[in-house]
């Protein structure tokens, strides 16, 4: 019998708000343990929270961005258990009247995969296992999130990925998370279950706790699904149940007994009043929702004439998307901005990372420039590609690399005699040309523009060759 | 009626032991404890909203970073501490 996969996804992401969510402490990441603290993030008998206002306009905007309905009136509950990382032996969340409800985050290929709610909550503190004791700091205990909740909309790895990577690339863009998923900024628990293929009955599932990179998310998602169908070939049952996935064995193990939710015993939070929204204010963050990447992608490609590819590419990062529209708006061709970024730029960016700091010498007024010199026939395209290599190793401006005499051109005649001394010098390739292997012509060219300094019209050198080799 | 194995649960969530021999008396106990709160379900409480009596909504606070205590002071009560942590018995 064939399968298929059943997954949703609990997505939790630290906003970036500059103080944790019920007290001023700093949500700064890292510092010595346990300096970040105070009585009421630690939980001492007596304190009183206080919500921070910025927490609920960055949760409103994340539901604006995938399409939430907001809530008017909502309120916060505690949920109850028991284990070290919660001081309180509570974390203060969002139960029946979370912030945002019924929204949708829309893969590529048209299909929406629908998101049941957003609601936030204080994060717990961190806790390491060694020599048989648990260390405990309370630094990020406090710091805000907010959980996204899908539906088990998602049925194969490759959807699940692409998924996290829009909710990463929305909120980074509408900038209320850096969403480090290494630095535990994003978080994802996969629930996951199976089902013969073409039934609409859900299988039993298990939640994979905690994971902190797309690449294992993948690889765990990939081991669950197959465990749970061999489980179910050989005759045995899937047991409800908390998995953890370990990335060295690439398996999942048994954490604990899925709880229900009234073993947390949910109630309304008596020291902290009703959050009350109105429509105006929804409106007012409505308009702070930047243009998003995939809309981008859409212009770029609709609008600017790019390729899809090089679009998406552009649009991904929300840095390198400021750059190319600042260095290619008002210029003729915006490809040619199109094709600096990704052809040279990016060779220097080799991690995703790299991509999203995008830290590079030269500002996009400095790009652009260098095109407008292009646009305005005064270099040829060669001469401009070794150029912005020095702006990017140095940082400084085209015209410290460009003559007056760069910017004058090449008279035709010049060109010719710097052709014929290709077609001389070269005997070789002229005779490969001859041949009729018609790519030898290219060294001759490449001789022209080495001579030249890059200021020759490489066509227009292509042709005299050819006549000269042809006459 | 609450029954033995639901004291058994809540107890075990609360993470507190129970003997066999006060099973019956805890169960009877919090019988009495949910019947007492029930007796709310008889007052008249058409038209009252019980979500949000005293009517307040938005107590919030800016979003300004104000410095934390110094670690000794947040370790003070800490029973047993090591390299600024809180330490406790490993569980789970």
């Amino acid at each position: 019998m064939k399968y298929e996969m059943v997954a949703g996804f609990e997505t939790h992401i630290e906003l970036a708000t500059n103080t944790k969510i019920f007290c001023s402490c700093t949500t700064k990441f890292g510092g010595d343990p346990n300096t970040h603290c105070c009585p009421i993030c630690i939980g001492l008998p007596g304190t009183l929270p206080k919500l921070n206002r910025q927490v609920v306009k960055y949760a409103i905007m994340a539901g604006l961005a995938t399409n939430c309905e907001i809530a008017n009136i909502s309120k916060m509950d505690r949920k109850n258990y028991c284990y070290p990382d919660l001081p309180k032996a509570y974390q203060i969340s969002q139960y029946d009247k979370p912030l945002c409800e019924h929204g949708y985050v829309q893969l590529s290929s048209g299909k929406k995969i629908r998101l049941t709610r957003i609601h936030i909550e204080e994060d717990a503190g961190k806790l390491i296992h060694k020599r048989g004791d648990t260390y405990i700091d309370y630094n990020r205990g406090g710091v805000p999130l907010i959980e996204i909740v899908s539906e088990p909309d998602i049925s194969s790895v490759e959807e699940a990925k692409e998924y996290v990577e829009r909710l990463q690339q929305i909120m980074r863009f509408i900038g209320i998370s850096d969403c480090k998923m290494q630095e535990g900024s994003m978080r994802c628990d996969v629930n996951i279950s199976v089902r013969p293929e073409g039934s609409t009955k859900l299988g039993t599932r298990t939640e994979i706790k905690n994971m902190n990179s797309i690449t294992f998310i993948g690889k765990a998602m990939e081991y669950e699904f197959s465990r749970q169908v061999d489980l179910i070939e050989s005759g045995g049952k899937v047991e409800q149940q908390t998995l953890r996935y370990d990335d060295v064995t690439n398996t999942t193990s048994s954490m604990r007994g899925k709880e229900d939710a009234n073993d947390y015993r949910y109630f309304r939070d008596p020291d902290l009043v009703t959050i009350s929204v109105t429509d105006e204010e929804i409106d007012e963050l409505r308009k702070m929702i930047p243009e998003l990447p995939f809309e981008k992608a859409q212009r770029y490609a609709d609008e600017l004439g790019l390729n899809e590819k090089d679009a998406q590419n552009l649009a991904k990062y929300r840095k390198i998307a400021e750059f190319f529209e600042e260095s290619s708006e008002g210029i003729r061709n915006p490809k040619t901005a199109a094709n600096f970024i990704i052809g040279q730029i990016f060779r220097r960016l080799e991690t995703e990372n790299d991509k999203e700091e995008f830290n590079i010498a030269i500002s996009a007024q400095q790009l652009k420039e260098l095109i407008k010199l292009i646009d305005d026939g005064k270099i040829k395209n060669n001469l401009a590609k070794t150029t912005l290599e020095k702006m990017l190793d140095t940082g400084k401006s085209a015209k410290e690399f460009i003559s007056e005499s760069d910017m004058a051109g090449m008279d035709e005649n010049t060109l010719i005699e710097l052709c014929k001394k290709a077609v001389e010098s070269n005997p070789k390739a002229v005779a490969d040309f001859k041949n009729g292997k018609q790519k030898a012509i290219k060294s001759l060219v490449g001789f022209v523009m080495k001579e030249s300094r890059g200021k020759a019209d490489a066509a227009l050198a292509e042709a005299k060759i050819a006549e000269i080799i042809g006459g | 009626m609450v029954t033995h194995d639901d004291v058994i649960a809540i107890a075990r969530l609360s993470k507190l032991y129970i003997a066999e021999d006060e099973l019956d008396e805890m169960t009877k106990a919090m019988d009495d404890i949910i019947k007492f709160a029930d007796t709310i379900n008889n007052a008249a409480d058409e038209g009252i909203e019980f979500d949000n009596i005293n009517n307040l909504s938005n107590a919030f606070r800016e979003d300004e970073v104000v410095t934390s205590y110094d670690r000794e002071e947040i370790l003070k009560n800490a029973n047993d501490i090591d390299e600024g942590h809180f330490l406790v018995r490993k569980r789970v």
